[in-house]
């Protein structure tokens, strides 16, 4: 725990490093749903991590995304938020080290949303779990709920959050999926965008649903798994190579 | 040196802010004015759960487009955020002594991760560019 919250705090610092994000209005929007429609169950959003590509000391998945979401800590790693973080695992029998990236699972069957007592925990026609901020007491029941440590509590007063990604005091967060982004008609997230820009390719994010997505043709090709798979969670993230 | 311009509020009377948006050069917001000035948080409220629910992201409600419209830039061309002493939420809200606790979670005035598209960098020519341009289409 100690370990993650210390990562974060050096790659934090690391914040100042230019990343080329795609705005919300960038050439990266194609085929986009109209403004006015709802989003519908026709897409399933989810993501593929390749473990052998994720690079041991890189953080760049990290810093897009605090970067896309405003995220700045306060020097106070134990409650800082993260969205997305590096985990390091070290196989005991051949001393393999493997480090990847842990954001939001978004399960299909949420234990987060079951535990909600405001129902500001929710699941999205389109697979993206998320927080109404607006209905969200702050009561950290979800926090204990998630089987992923996924989410942050937001503990201090903010004042300099982006238009995109709305957040506050006394609510819980996680990883949307850049759902701003995404509804603009972006093809990509800040954490995929900024690792295959560091030459890495190891996060793919597309649609599930779509046979010739890039996301299914990593999944069809690789032999992935979810984390935690006895728990049927059934979630939207697939890990190779673990 | 600031430029002062009009805005008119709950009272019928102007008022004056600070600073230069680009709603002062539209002829009209996106309802009738005195729709605006009585129900604009109905408005805002009905669009919160349509966008995180739904994931609709149409404009005309869209608090992030109220306050890309309305928000006052300096003559440095930086924005002054939209709930500062004498800005257009503000004023009223004082006024009419009601709280706006939207800007506790969402950005007072503009601001978006690629630095290049904050329009708040740019100088108060870019931002009557801007306006004209809106008036144009
Ligand atoms: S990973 Fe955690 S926060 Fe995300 S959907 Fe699953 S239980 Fe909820
Ligand atoms: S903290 Fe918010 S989102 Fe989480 S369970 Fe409580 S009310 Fe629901």
């Amino acid at each position: 725990m100690n370990n993650r919250r210390n990562f974060l705090v050096k790659s934090a610092s690391a914040l100042t490093m230019t990343f080329i994000v795609p705005s919300l209005l960038s050439s990266n929007v194609q085929a986009k749903k109209p403004l006015d429609q709802k989003v519908s169950n026709k897409q399933s959003w989810g993501m593929h991590i390749d473990v052998d590509k994720c690079v041991d000391g890189c953080t760049a998945c990290v810093d897009a995304c605090n970067e896309e979401n405003g995220l700045t800590g306060f020097g106070r790693p134990e409650t800082d938020s993260q969205w997305i973080r590096k985990v390091k695992i070290k196989d005991k029998t051949t001393d393999k080290i493997t480090t990847m990236p842990m954001m939001c699972q978004h399960c299909e069957n949420p234990p987060c949303c079951d535990v909600c007592p405001t129902g500001a925990s929710f699941k999205r026609v389109d697979g993206i779990v998320m927080v109404n901020q607006h209905t969200c007491i702050g009561c950290r029941y979800c926090m204990m709920a998630c089987p992923f440590k996924a989410r942050s509590f937001v503990h201090e007063t903010l004042t300099t959050q982006n238009t995109n990604a709305p957040r506050g005091k006394g609510c819980v967060e996680s990883c949307n999926l850049c759902v701003n982004k995404i509804d603009h008609g972006s093809k990509t997230t800040a954490c995929e965008d900024a690792c295959i820009k560091s030459g890495h390719n190891a996060i793919t994010f597309g649609d599930l649903k779509d046979s010739n997505s890039k996301v299914r043709l990593a999944i069809d090709s690789n032999s992935p798994r979810r984390l935690r798979n006895d728990l049927n969670l059934n979630q939207k993230v697939f890990y190779s190579n673990i | 040196m600031v430029t002062m311009h009009s805005v008119y509020a709950h009272d019928g009377n102007p008022h004056v802010s600070p600073g230069k948006s680009k709603a002062d050069s539209q002829k009209a917001c996106v309802e009738p004015t005195d729709v605006m000035r009585k129900e604009h948080y109905l408005f805002l409220l009905h669009q919160r759960d349509e966008t995180v629910i739904d994931g609709i992201r149409t404009k005309n409600h869209s608090l992030a487009n109220c306050v890309d419209c309305h928000v006052s830039y300096d003559e440095k061309g930086k924005a002054i955020p939209i709930n500062s002493e004498g800005q257009f939420c503000q004023e009223c809200h004082v006024k009419t002594a009601t709280n706006i606790t939207c800007f506790s979670c969402h950005a007072a005035e503009p601001r978006f991760p690629n630095h290049a598209k904050n329009i708040s960098n740019g100088d108060i020519d870019e931002i009557s560019a801007i306006a004209k341009r809106i008036e144009d289409e």
